[in-house]
């Protein structure tokens, strides 16, 4: 209350008075720089360090923004998929169900050609039905749900000879060795020899295509991606043979628009190439949900429901709303999704918003605290000039303001040197941006991406056990940190600097307000 | 005119209790001239202060022109102090940062003058202690004995009733010294003021018409007819 009138004051010094209050304030400050850049660079030390630790926390907040974003697409407020039900030794196991197989066969030692075999998956071997969509979309404060089907695609292709019996002759004789595991010649035979040439040159492609639907173009994974070449689908090829291309995957393969891909022996025409707006894409390849629905025989099946609330206040509620209604089902929302993100982006972003913010409100208590001081001690050193001045009738107010207003001077001068300094700050995180990694911890997370073939036992003429082992996904997206400073920030700073000159200009003053002007004839400095 | 009844004045000093005025009664006419001395410590600085409204006694009475100094309000006091009495340090006191003219106007600030008058008001001060070549230097840059006339001109700018002095030459060489009692005197005649002066300086204090000695907080007055 003092000082909000003491502000008041300072505001409104007639203006024929005002000149002296200006110009001794003027000079005080020019000719005690020294003491009043110390106050100053406190001050602004501590503001600066306000500005780098808020914009770097918004930066972070953004950094995760941008994670969950490339996983969700925009728009989205919770994804639907089926609840886990308790893994049966995956990986190891006799599931056979679980665990694709390739079948070929081996082939004239003459032949060239090549066989290839694609083994479409659904990710992660769950599926809702596409019932639940509906029912999902019905839900109160549900303003749009749609579903999705992630499949995993793993092509084998290659040729594969049989091994050739020969006779043995002469050992040492050149030609590939059988691999081990494959076919031996019974053993017994008569003449001794051995299948020798026998082997497989073959290669693993795997990738990943989402199936998405076409009618619901704000929703999903795409919205995530930007059409940078072509076009995306439109809401009538529902069951159409087109595909867009993630950039990266399209780059790797040589794909552009116009261009065939073969999935599983159905021919997809690229209409698109799409470019994710940051991270991962959540797809190599994205079809209409039809087909994929088709390729992977879960007809009016679908891996996840992509839901966006009515109200984006209201997620909790529709979160426990559907998962109460609709039974076997995992919601999982951002800040769901938002707590299973580990790496070096939660470390950082804890960082800011912990020690930062203490670090920031300690540097800034000092930085007050020592302004307040070295003022209070400023002015016992004027004891002798604030006394004489009061000795020749400067009211108590007049010595006081002159006081308040040097601190709120060297606040303000502070302030400006502090976002100054916070600018700098911000600009060099922005300037270096370091790469922050950000893994998303599967749990319940339906977006969360398949592992890759577990490992691949092989050998020539036989068939090959491709072990699948779907690991407990773990995605790993690559953000870099900004810090954005926003106008908000400037105004805390600025009001911060307002504040600090203030809190020195109150030590200063309450000081200068209990001097004596008996104080004027003291003899000793 | 100034009339003091019974004035006392304790400090608690720790558990000492230290009677720097003990029951003083002055009268000082308009227009007098009257030189303050005694040892330190014994109560001239105190009475100087009473005189100056610069404290209040712990009892008695400092009437100036009719007005008792002790019982008015601090604002009260500060505007009596701003309008009818002018200081001289003994250490000048002057802002540092603030150049001889300015130095000058502070005084006319609480008067509320405003700011063109208030510097030709200045100027006319320090032409008439000699230094109008001088408006425009900081203290720094002046020698002691034109400090102090800064300080006599801050004074009288405001046409003070009263012009207090606490050892003004305290820190000023002989030859100075001199220069600066004549300016004084020069300004105490022209003026009518009525000037109080502290000093230990035994030679000034012989010439003072009217000498107050304070020792032990109680004062003897002798009046001298040939100064």
């Amino acid at each position: 209350m003092v000082l909000l009138s003491r502000a008041y004051a300072f505001i409104t010094v007639r203006p024929y008075l005002a000149a002296m209050f200006f110009t001794y304030l003027r000079r005080e400050l020019r000719r005690r720089r020294k003491a009043a850049l110390v106050v100053a660079s406190g001050l602004a030390l501590g503001i600066a360090l306000v500005i780098v630790v808020s914009s770097v926390s918004s930066g972070m907040e953004k950094a995760q923004g941008k994670v969950l974003e490339s996983l969700y697409g925009l728009g989205t407020d919770m994804t639907v998929t089926k609840a886990a039900e308790a893994p049966s030794g995956s990986g190891s196991g006799e599931d056979g169900a679980q665990r694709p197989r390739f079948q070929f066969d081996a082939q004239d030692g003459d032949s060239d050609e090549e066989q290839s075999s694609d083994r479409v998956m659904v990710q992660g071997f769950q599926t809702l039905s596409t019932d639940t969509v509906t029912k999902v979309g019905k839900q109160q404060g549900v303003a749009d749900a749609v579903g999705g089907l992630s499949l995993q695609v793993i092509k084998v292709s290659g040729e594969f000879t049989p091994g050739q019996f020969q006779q043995d002759q002469q050992s040492g004789e050149g030609g590939g060795q059988g691999m081990p595991g494959g076919t031996e010649s019974g053993g017994s035979g008569q003449p001794q020899g051995r299948v020798q040439g026998g082997g497989a040159d073959f290669e693993v492609n795997n990738y990943s295509v989402y199936g998405t639907d076409v009618t619901e173009a704000d929703l999903g994974p795409l919205t995530s991606s930007k059409i940078t070449s072509g076009r995306t689908f439109k809401s009538s090829e529902t069951n159409a043979k087109v595909v867009v291309a993630d950039k990266s995957y399209a780059k790797e393969k040589e794909l552009s628009v116009g261009d065939k891909v073969t999935v599983k022996g159905t021919k997809f025409e690229v209409i698109g190439i799409a470019t994710p707006d940051s991270g991962d894409a959540a797809a190599n390849l994205y079809i209409p949900l039809k087909q994929a629905q088709t390729l992977s025989d879960s007809k009016n099946k679908v891996t996840t429901i992509y839901v966006k609330a009515s109200d984006s206040q209201q997620i909790d509620t529709v979160k426990s709303a559907i998962q109460k209604n609709i039974s076997g089902t995992t919601v999982t929302t951002s800040a769901d999704l938002a707590d299973t993100v580990s790496g070096s982006l939660s470390t950082a972003s804890g960082l800011a918003s912990n020690v930062g913010k203490w670090l920031s409100i300690a540097v800034l208590v000092a930085a007050f605290l020592v302004a307040g001081l070295l003022t209070s001690s400023a002015v016992s050193r004027r004891v002798r000039e604030f006394g004489t001045l009061k000795a020749l009738g400067w009211k108590s107010g007049r010595v006081t303001r002159q006081v308040v207003g040097e601190a709120v001077v060297n606040g303000l001068v502070g302030g400006a040197l502090g976002i100054a300094l916070g600018l700098v700050g911000a600009y060099a995180v922005t300037a270096i941006s370091p790469t922050l990694e950000a893994s998303l911890g599967a749990s319940g997370g339906g977006a969360a991406g398949a592992g890759g073939p577990g490992g691949n036992g092989g050998g020539p003429g036989g068939g090959m056990g491709g072990g699948m082992r779907q690991q407990a996904a773990a995605e790993t997206l690559k953000v870099a940190l900004t810090a954005p400073v926003s106008l908000s920030t400037i105004a805390l700073a600025v009001g911060l600097a307002v504040a600090g000159g203030l809190v020195a200009g109150a030590f200063g003053g309450w000081r200068a307000t209990r001097l004596r002007p008996a104080d004027a004839l003291r003899r000793v400095e | 005119m100034y009339v003091l009844s019974g004035v006392t004045k304790r400090y608690t000093r720790g558990k000492e209790t230290v009677h720097a005025l003990d029951g003083v009664d002055l009268t000082i006419a308009h227009g007098d001239r009257v030189v303050i001395q005694g040892p330190t410590g014994g109560g001239k600085s105190t009475l100087l202060q009473m005189l100056g409204g610069l404290d209040r006694p712990t009892q008695g009475s400092v009437e100036l022109d009719g007005t008792d100094l002790a019982k008015l309000s601090e604002a009260k006091l500060t505007q009596v102090r701003s309008e009818k009495i002018g200081f001289v340090f003994q250490s000048f006191n002057l802002i540092p940062t603030l150049t001889a003219q300015e130095n000058v106007e502070t005084a006319l600030v609480p008067l509320g003058v405003k700011t063109a008058e208030r510097r030709e008001r200045a100027a006319e001060a320090l032409r008439s202690v000699g230094l109008g070549e001088r408006l425009g230097h900081l203290p720094s840059e002046m020698s002691g004995g034109q400090q102090q006339r800064v300080a006599i001109a801050r004074a009288l700018v405001k046409q003070p009733k009263v012009l207090l002095a606490d050892e003004p030459t305290g820190n000023l060489d002989e030859s100075t010294r001199d220069e600066i009692m004549e300016v004084l005197e020069g300004l105490w005649k022209e003026h009518g003021l009525t000037f109080v002066m502290v000093t230990h300086d035994s030679s000034l204090a012989r010439k003072a018409p009217r000498l107050v000695t304070i020792r032990k907080g109680k004062i003897t007055v002798k009046e001298n007819a040939g100064a």
